[in-house]
């Protein structure tokens, strides 16, 4: 692999001159702004100053990646975002949703994330930056990362075009993960040498944890368990509008068969003698559940997105996750993948059939 | 109401394609194989027009038991359908069964000639269906 150890004070400077050499037109990055950190869209360079306070900072508001679903323009946009956010954007690379050239993936290294409100709250205690350690001992104080956090299975940058990673507080490895980031990251100026960044064991450790958590999280398995899971929710559908991977233009849930009205829903109660409403509520999740069961990255944007505090984490990754297993598919893992649903073997899956 | 596992007759809706299993369903039917009126099947020109929501709306509106059954794979009208509807299919089985609604669904390969398999698949979907029960959706105001 190729890279270079940058100290933080340079960083800035190199994201410059990804701007400057036209290796992007624009940078979707994450700022500062006094104890919150959030997104910016910038062209200008100038507007760029000290990303380091920013880049790294554990704080999830949106996936970055749901901001340019759908966005099929020519220009080039960079992003610098978290590994979940990466690896949604990929999924909609290959749910043409997003073209493979008009973006530039800047992954950098995740610990684990803080909602944003919380991360801003305490920002006096998180600082810039966490570590493992850091996080235990943040939770010993209740101040706890996300739950889909805790059963995220690749938090390291090995996904994109270019990671940025084993940042210490001081220097971070920039380096090229595919043809594409190698050519950005020496068109910004930097000269690169051989870098090793494999990091299985790390990995191995990192994705055993994660599984350990998800295993203990509380299940959702029988249909009173679902109901009453879901009892709560007012069906606003933001847990859709903020997922990176649920795309569709037209959703089946803002029409008039999925979202009944008026005299329709006059005519259902008279069919069935009563609807809840809002109508659609077990309609709605199990359909966006399987919508999403091949791409949902597990980023948990649904779970900070729900007025109603309901636990999505323990529902969306979760289930769709033994999904993926069927397929032996890992979302935004590899954009040259085919989406399960595109492709097929002969003969298989059988024994999910029975 | 009041109706208990065993003693109940079941509403199954069964999306078949028309190539095979609503071919095999005519060959029972002309070939005078009997099997229980239980099953409403509604026909797609391929399983590959299968959408899972289709069972999900059927038994969240209290279907007690769904099948879909198509042309055995590599058989398909249509050339690979129903191997893209494998897919869809196992997926959505594999979301119902951590939730634990799996048991009123089921998938079948049954081609135009097999009218005895089909009569003899239904006579099975009813009785497992009978032993799962009634659909507890339908006393539920959802
Ligand atoms: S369903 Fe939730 S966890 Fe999965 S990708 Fe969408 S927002 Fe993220
Ligand atoms: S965001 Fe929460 S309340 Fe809104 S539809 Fe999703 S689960 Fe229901
Ligand atoms: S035509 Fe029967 S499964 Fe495709």
């Amino acid at each position: 692999m190729k890279g270079t150890e940058l100290n933080y004070g340079d960083l800035e400077g190199f994201f410059k001159g990804l701007l400057e050499s036209k290796a992007v037109d624009c940078l979707i990055m994450p700022r500062r702004v006094g104890n919150s950190v959030s997104y910016m869209l910038v062209r200008d360079k100038d507007k760029i100053t000290a990303p380091e306070s920013a880049i790294f900072a554990p704080s999830f508001g949106v996936n970055a990646a749901n901001i340019v679903k759908g966005w099929l323009i020519d220009e080039k946009v960079g992003i610098v975002a978290k590994p979940c956010e990466t690896r949604a954007a990929i999924e909609l690379i290959k749910l043409t949703q997003l073209k493979e050239d008009s973006v530039l993936l800047i992954t950098v290294d995740c610990a684990g994330t803080y909602a944003n409100e919380v991360y801003a709250a305490n920002y006096a205690d998180i600082g810039d930056q966490v570590d493992s350690a850091k996080i235990k001992e943040l939770a010993g104080k209740e101040i706890s990362i996300r739950g889909a956090c805790t059963i995220c299975e690749n938090r390291l940058a090995d996904v994109g075009d270019i990671a940025i990673a084993q940042a210490n507080g001081e220097k971070a490895v920039v380096a090229g993960l595919t043809d594409k980031g190698v050519e950005a990251l020496t068109a910004a100026g930097l000269s690169l040498e051989e870098k090793g960044l494999e990091r299985e064991a790390e990995k191995e450790q990192i994705a055993a944890d994660a599984k350990a958590n998800l295993e203990a999280l509380p299940k959702i398995d029988s249909e009173a368990a679902l109901e009453e899971f879901l009892r709560d929710c007012i069906v606003c559908k933001n847990c859709r509008d903020v997922c990176p991977v649920c795309y569709c233009k037209d959703c089946f849930f803002d029409q008039p068969l999925g979202n009944p009205a008026g005299g329709d829903l006059l005519n259902l109660a008279e069919t069935r003698g009563a609807v809840a409403v809002p109508a659609n509520q077990l309609l709605y999740h199990l359909t966006r559940v399987y919508h999403v069961c091949t791409t949902c990255v597990a980023c948990g944007a649904c779970e900070d997105a729900c007025p109603k505090d309901i636990p999505l984490t323990r529902y969306y990754p979760v289930i769709t996750k033994k999904v993926q297993e069927i397929f032996e598919y890992v979302p935004g893992k590899d954009v040259k993948e085919p989406l399960p649903f595109t492709t097929y073997e002969d003969d298989e899956l059988e024994e999910c059939l029975k | 109401m009041g109706e208990e596992k065993g003693d109940f007759e079941p509403k199954i809706v069964g999306f078949t394609c028309n190539w095979c299993t609503y071919a095999g369903a005519d060959l029972a039917g002309t070939s005078r194989k009997k099997y229980p009126p239980n099953v409403r099947l509604i026909r797609m020109m391929c399983t590959a027009r299968f959408d899972p929501m289709f069972a999900l709306k059927a038994l969240l509106n209290g279907a007690d038991g769904v099948f879909i059954s198509g042309c055995h794979p590599g058989e398909c009208h249509y050339i690979k359908g129903n191997f893209y509807a494998r897919r869809r299919i196992a997926a959505m089985r594999t979301i119902l069964k951590q939730l634990g609604l799996d048991n009123r669904v089921k998938s079948y390969w049954i081609s135009a000639s097999e009218g005895d398999k089909f009569a003899t698949t239904m006579k099975n979907i009813t009785e497992e269906i009978k032993a799962v029960g009634p659909n507890p959706v339908r006393d539920e105001i959802l």
